[in-house]
């Protein structure tokens, strides 16, 4: 037991050590970042397009957007990776941050889109139709009417596809990325502490914390958009 | 008397599929006219009133309104003069009361701002909710609904007036409520469609009562010629069993 807390006091007073998770962390959270933010703005259009009315000009486009997120669903992310690493941008020198971005960018996109269209299915298609009947048009329907409502129900499931990017972009040390993840081992390693169990600890508790706010927010942003609806007189 | 014809649809057809659910529907309303429309479920009652402001796209046949042939190009402008009241009310759950009532007028600049406040105030008040403006559709009861929803139609002053069965989803108290505000409107010369299963409602409202059954109207008449002398053995039966 002594060994253990010798071991925590070791990382803690170590700069190499702090430095390398601090590294893995900022790692994590840009590719996080940039890949949530890939994966909501290509989502919702991929979204737009498939709960778009049916029409001639998007049998093209519909059919591709379905196509796709078949693919990415249907596939492991790992394989993913590995496909934009070693073939898509099998590039000397092309900087491995921006490829894993893309490749979780893309992938969060599918797993997103699905949500988002999940959401605007969800609302009752009564409220479309009281817009139409009172002769507003498509955008100004879907801008006050469906949208609103529809974030309500996408907000919960959006948070979960948050929390499933971070903690899957561990798998970015499988192409000797230096994230939290790889952080934990190497700092564990023989030529380092020799003894993994305090990094990783340490590693899995910078997870936690990350995802324990991200979920505090979504719960917080949750309950607002909910107020609204039941606020009963004012 | 002469009377402005409001809306004549020709051979009105609606399939979904290979399901024929309209099938070939012609029929005149007039200013003024309170045409009730009966028939069993399934009949294409309901359709048929979506077809006329193309909440449903017809399948097949022509719809004028106000002598101007409804296109896909030019409905949305035809629908601010053609009010819609649905059986569940569809008011806008993410907006208060007052929004709901001005948020059509207000976008399609029918009218000012403060002038749609200040008549939706009025009918509010009209129909006894003042104090509901702020509140939103989930805090009010059935009956509340379906008069701002009736109201809601009102703030575009429609020429014509669709009741989609506004009082089937009603509880038996707030149905005479609706009623009677239908009643009102109808007594201001306001001319309407409704689907309805209220019976006695219809006969004591309806200038025309138009049976529609399979997807075609088999009979109509007014509502003395309906009730106490029925045409069709079909319309026999109808009464038999509702009446």
């Amino acid at each position: 037991m002594s060994d253990f807390f010798a071991k925590i006091a070791e990382l803690f007073s170590t700069p190499e050590y702090i430095d390398s998770l601090l590294h893995g962390f900022l790692l994590t959270i840009q590719v996080s970042y940039f890949a949530i933010l890939i994966g909501i703005l290509l989502g919702t259009i991929i979204a737009l397009v498939d709960t778009a009315k049916p029409s001639r000009w998007l049998v093209v486009p519909k059919f591709i957007c379905s196509t796709y997120v078949a693919i990415i669903r249907g596939t492991p992310m790992a394989l993913q990776l590995f496909i934009m690493f070693f073939i898509i941008f099998a590039i000397r020198g092309f900087p491995s941050i921006i490829t894993a971005i893309i490749a979780f960018g893309l992938n969060s996109a599918a797993y997103t889109a699905e949500v988002i269209r999940g959401g605007i299915l969800s609302v009752d298609k009564g409220q479309t139709e009281a817009g139409m009947a009172l002769g507003l048009s498509q955008t100004t329907i879907f801008m006050k009417i469906v949208a609103p409502q529809a974030i309500k129900n996408i907000i919960p499931a959006l948070g979960n596809e948050i929390i499933t990017v971070i903690k899957e972009t561990a798998i970015v040390s499988m192409v000797g990325m230096y994230d939290l993840n790889m952080a934990a081992k190497d700092i564990g390693s023989g030529q380092n502490m020799a003894s993994y169990i305090v990094p990783m600890f340490t590693a899995a508790l910078f997870y936690l914390v990350t995802i324990y706010l991200i979920t505090f927010i979504v719960k917080r942003i949750e309950k607002g958009l909910r107020r609204s609806d039941l606020r009963a007189e004012e | 008397m002469e009377r402005n014809t409001e809306l004549i649809i020709k051979d009105l057809k609606k399939t979904y599929g290979k399901n024929k659910v309209i099938r070939g529907i012609d029929f005149e309303l007039h200013e003024g006219e309170r045409v009730v429309v009966l028939g069993p479920s399934g009949s294409g009652k309901s359709t048929f009133l979506r077809c006329i402001n193309r909440i449903e796209e017809p399948t097949g046949g022509m719809i004028s309104f106000d002598g101007t042939i409804v296109t896909d190009r030019n409905i949305r402008k035809i629908r601010r003069d053609i009010g819609m009241v649905f059986q569940h009310f569809n008011l806008i759950n993410n907006l208060t009361v007052m929004e709901n009532l001005t948020l059509a007028p207000v976008k399609l600049r029918v009218m000012k701002r403060d002038a749609a406040e200040k008549r939706a105030k009025e009918l509010l008040r009209h129909i006894g909710l003042s104090n509901k403006a702020n509140s939103y559709p989930a805090s009010l009861s059935g009956g509340q609904k379906q008069r701002i929803a009736i109201i809601r139609a009102m703030m575009m002053s429609p020429e014509v007036l669709l009741f989609d069965e506004p009082t089937s989803a009603l509880d038996p108290e707030s149905i005479g409520d609706v009623l009677s505000l239908i009643r009102e409107l109808a007594d201001r010369g306001m001319t309407i469609m409704i689907v309805t299963h209220e019976m006695s409602f219809a006969r004591e409202i309806a200038t025309r009562i138009v049976f529609i059954d399979k997807g075609k109207i088999i009979e109509e008449g007014t509502p003395t010629e309906f009730f106490e002398h029925p045409k069709t053995p079909r319309v026999r039966e109808f009464l038999n069993k509702v009446l």
